[in-house]
């Protein structure tokens, strides 16, 4: 072969040394992980030293791990092997009941300590009134729409001024709980039924569903004192927690079983040849996950107890989520912080939503392309940057300075920050909006529906996930948020703040205080990692919640 | 925004009252935004102009007030002296902004690099949301972080550190900025058509050469832009900087050369040495006059507002420096 002799001459012609590119390579890599590892370290450090594992018996985590890690493990496994979808669904089905625990243990403190359920019900009745009064008028086509407008509006009005303090002092009134039953468990029955309507094709089943619903919160209600909860509490837990999974399975188990019967038929008319219990496992037997892990930590509960096994001596407990601050590292806790931050989301979230929501609609399906919208456009991406310390700025001067409202407190905080989370919600919303296919807009304008009906019936269901998505990641940056709190004056030591105009405090915030007004060793050592836990803790829920919701959404799309 | 074909279908309703009452109510929310920016602007100049002895009289104010020419050029920020010099707190920024962009624009860059051209899928999908995760931890809990863990680390190595340092705080404000560096590049280096990626494979390089001789320059505007962001962002970090910085305002050992009468200042090996002191960031500065009941409106509260507008002249002038560069990338390749 003549070229044998070339292949001598030229050798090394057209090798390229591997050695820079994959040095490159590799640098990248530690580049790209570097960040990561240092906040995981950091992280890992943070909880060492709020949970201190290290101070518990070695039996207990004995006992922990063979009543609880290997017996998820092991049908963890199973569910792996045995289904398609099995571990998802017994993740979802876990996730479900702690998340609803986690938020109804929110709601509940609110109705304990902040809105007593007889004001509550006062507003429930005077909204419900003007709600009621749209319902039937609107069975009037002749009547013009501004005489509607005003209407409703004196309605409102006179309902809001009258209706609560009647209420408040009417002469017999449910207990507490009771109260909670009736305004909280219609809504969610109701609920439960147009969700099962949408899912099921099966009215009467559907209705049996619903009212099912309401008998077990009320039954959740008045059973919750057996297990050392207070009925407030049970009725809550019980809606946020029981209600949804159990919701959760049924879908689950039916869905699966609805799919299995069609791959049935298709597989009789001799179309699909895969058979049906091959290609539908029974994905729901994931349900049982959370049945073995919940039951696990139970059984290891009374087993740690029966044996003795002291458990770590975690800073991160009962006493300090229910304490307020206190002057000793030992004795402090958080609970006016908690409460506090969830005034100002409870605020945020109000004040935002229809606002972000609203200037998103605008920008996308009403503004004319004219310089005065790129203004617009411009101007918001550039609020986006700006520091959240110069929203407190703003906030100080146009809310305390200005309008002369005391500093410091739960409107005025959850206020500036709503400003400040708006830009994100805008941007985020404008996107949701614009994934809405054209091909949506054009069909419903092709019926002859106007703009209105068109964004009200079509543009904002089919844009809500991912609005909802983007919301709640802007409340996850709330929260975390202290510059614009300090700046508009919150005080450095608060109780809980019981009305808007009560001066407020937030979880970051009570860490800033920690770490600067009390900045001693123990404040460092004990309460300071606990407080950081928590307020992370709050974050990474808010945050799996939101990206669970994406991912979904995403599919569906 | 509206096509043709729908302004046709709805021209005949958009009139009535309850496609108007909609229209308006949306409009007014968008119209928020420009107010929002109309408040910060008005209140920030407003509040200023009380500080200045310059305007003060414009807005009604008498009595204590700082010279403007004092706040610009001053070296030392005392309040209780009354000298308000606003450099030293400049220079604590600066002395952030410049530790955190050592950390954060080359850590940045190369993920955006890594994550453009290397990672597969699956590893992207993986790693992109756990660099969120890095800014999305609330900044408080960086500035705890550098105080309890990353200062003692220090220590092992800088045995004369202090308790409240520039270096532990640009530490962590370099990493919460990094994902603000990697997204915007990446998104740069992704819109580089793969043409010129192709071009050069075709011409025998190697993936090497590609990245850093076609994408990267391919890329520098949307690299460049996404660096004046991470900078402002850094700039504008407020609670990690008062916490782990401290509060002492210093303006950092320099060289002086004078240059036709004109003193110009330049970086020696001394100047180094501010990392490891206590200094004190213009957010810092004004955390720190928060911390104090200032309500009544003396001049320390009024200088509050100088700072702030100070801040957001920085930051929204290197915004709209990115935002501009940032079109420009967008319009060389699309």
């Amino acid at each position: 072969m003549a070229t044998e002799t070339d292949r001598s001459t030229t050798e090394g012609f057209g090798q390229v040394s591997r050695t820079v590119g994959t040095v490159f390579r590799y640098l990248l890599l530690v580049a790209t992980l570097s960040g990561i590892v240092a906040l995981a370290v950091l992280l890992a450090y943070v909880f060492y030293d709020a949970v201190q594992p290290d101070t518990a018996a070695p039996g207990w985590y004995l006992v922990y791990f063979l009543v609880l890690v290997l017996p998820m493990v092991v049908v963890g496994l199973y569910l792996r092997r045995r289904t398609e979808r099995g571990l998802t669904v017994g993740g979802i089905a876990l996730g479900i009941p702690v998340l609803g625990v986690l938020f109804g243990a929110g709601v509940a403190l609110l109705f304990i300590d902040i809105i007593p359920p007889v004001a509550w019900l006062g507003y429930v009745i005077a909204f419900l009134i003007p709600f009621g009064t749209i319902v039937a008028i609107e069975r009037y086509r002749s009547v013009p729409f501004i005489a509607k407008l005003v209407i409703v509006t004196a309605v409102f009005v006179g309902s809001m001024l009258a209706v609560p303090g009647a209420v408040a002092s009417a002469p017999i009134l449910p207990a507490d709980w009771l109260i909670l039953v009736l305004t909280l468990g219609v809504p969610v029955a109701v609920l439960v039924w147009r969700f099962l309507g949408r899912t099921f094709d099966a009215p009467r089943w559907n209705r049996i569903g619903a009212a099912l619903t309401f008998v077990v919160i009320a039954g959740g209600g008045a059973a919750a004192p057996i297990i050392g909860l207070g009925r407030t509490s049970g009725t809550v837990l019980t809606m946020t927690a029981v209600v949804p999974f159990c919701l959760y399975a049924v879908v689950s188990r039916y869905t699966a079983a609805i799919e299995a019967d069609t791959a049935a038929t298709v597989d009789e008319q001799g179309v699909e040849t895969v058979a049906a219990d091959e290609q539908y496992r029974p994905d729901w037997l994931g349900l049982g996950f959370p049945v073995v892990v919940i039951g696990g930590m139970f059984l290891g509960a009374f087993l740690v107890e029966l044996f003795g096994f002291a458990g770590p001596q975690s800073w991160v407990d009962w006493q300090f989520l229910t304490s307020p601050h206190r002057n000793a590292a030992e004795e402090a806790g958080v609970y006016p912080a908690i409460v506090g931050s969830i005034m100002l989301m409870i605020i945020v979230a109000l004040v935002s939503f229809p606002l972000g929501v609203g200037a998103a609609v605008y920008l996308e399906e009403y503004a004319p392309d004219t310089w005065f919208t790129r203004i617009i456009d411009v101007n918001i991406s550039n609020l986006a940057g700006v520091p959240s310390v110069v929203y407190g700025l703003l906030g100080l001067g146009l809310f305390v300075t200005y309008a002369g409202s005391q500093p410091g407190t739960v409107l005025v905080g959850g206020l500036t920050l709503a400003l400040l989370i708006l830009p994100i919600v805008i941007i985020s919303a404008r996107e949701a909006i614009r994934s809405v296919p054209d091909g949506f807009r054009q069909a419903s304008y092709g019926m002859g529906a106007t703009r209105w009906q068109t964004i009200k019936n079509v543009i904002l269901p089919e844009a809500f996930p991912g609005i909802l998505t983007g919301t709640i990641l802007a409340l996850g940056r709330a929260i975390g948020e202290t510059a614009p709190l300090l700046v508009i004056g919150a005080p450095q030591v608060f109780d809980l703040p019981t009305e808007l105009s009560a001066r407020v405090g937030a979880l970051p915030l009570q860490i800033y205080v920690w770490a600067t007004a009390f900045a001693s060793p123990d404040f460092f050592r004990k309460a300071l990692p606990a407080g950081v836990i928590v307020l992370l803790v709050i974050m990474l829920v808010m945050n799996s919640v939101a990206i669970v919701l994406r991912n979904r959404f995403e599919r569906n799309g | 925004m509206g096509s043709e074909f729908e302004e046709q279908l709805t021209t005949q309703t958009e009139n009535a009252p309850r496609e108007l009452l909609a229209r308006v109510f949306f409009f007014v929310c968008a119209f928020l935004s420009i107010l929002t920016t109309l408040g910060i602007i008005v209140v920030l100049i407003t509040e200023s102009a009380k500080f200045f002895t310059l305007t003060a009289p414009l807005v009604g104010i008498t009595g204590k007030t700082a010279n403007v020419v004092d706040f610009l050029t001053g070296t030392t920020w005392s309040i209780n002296e009354g000298k308000f010099g606003v450099l030293p707190l400049v220079a604590g920024t600066l002395v952030i902004v410049v530790g955190s962009a050592a950390i954060a624009l080359p850590l940045g860059l190369a993920t955006a690099i890594y994550l453009s051209e290397y990672a597969s899928p699956r590893v992207r999908a993986y790693l992109k949301p756990a660099l969120e995760i890095l800014a999305g931890v609330p900044t408080v809990i960086y500035g705890f972080f550098a105080l309890k863990y990353i200062t003692p680390a220090l220590s092992v190595f800088f045995p004369n550190i202090d308790f409240f340092n520039g270096l532990s705080a640009s530490i962590v404000v370099g990493i919460m900025i990094i994902p603000m560096v990697s997204s915007i590049s990446e998104d740069a280096m992704n819109a580089v058509p793969d043409e010129l990626r192709q071009a050069g494979y075709g011409l025998g390089a190697t993936k090497f050469d590609v990245s850093i001789g076609v994408v990267v320059p391919a890329a520098v505007s949307g690299i460049a832009a996404s660096f004046i962001l991470a900078l402002s962002r850094a700039i504008g970090e407020t609670m990690a900087v008062a916490l782990a910085a401290g509060s002492t305002p210093t303006l950092p050992a320099v060289g002086i050369v004078k240059l036709a009468g004109v003193v110009i200042p330049y970086p020696t090996t001394e100047t180094l040495s501010i990392y490891l002191q206590s200094i004190q960031p213009m957010t810092g500065a004004m955390v720190q006059l928060l911390f104090g009941d200032i309500t009544g409106g003396g001049l320390a509260y009024r200088s509050l507002f100088a700072i702030g507008l100070t801040l957001f002249v920085m930051t929204l002038a290197m915004n709209i420096i990115s935002d501009l560069i940032a079109a420009r990338y967008r319009e060389e390749y699309e």
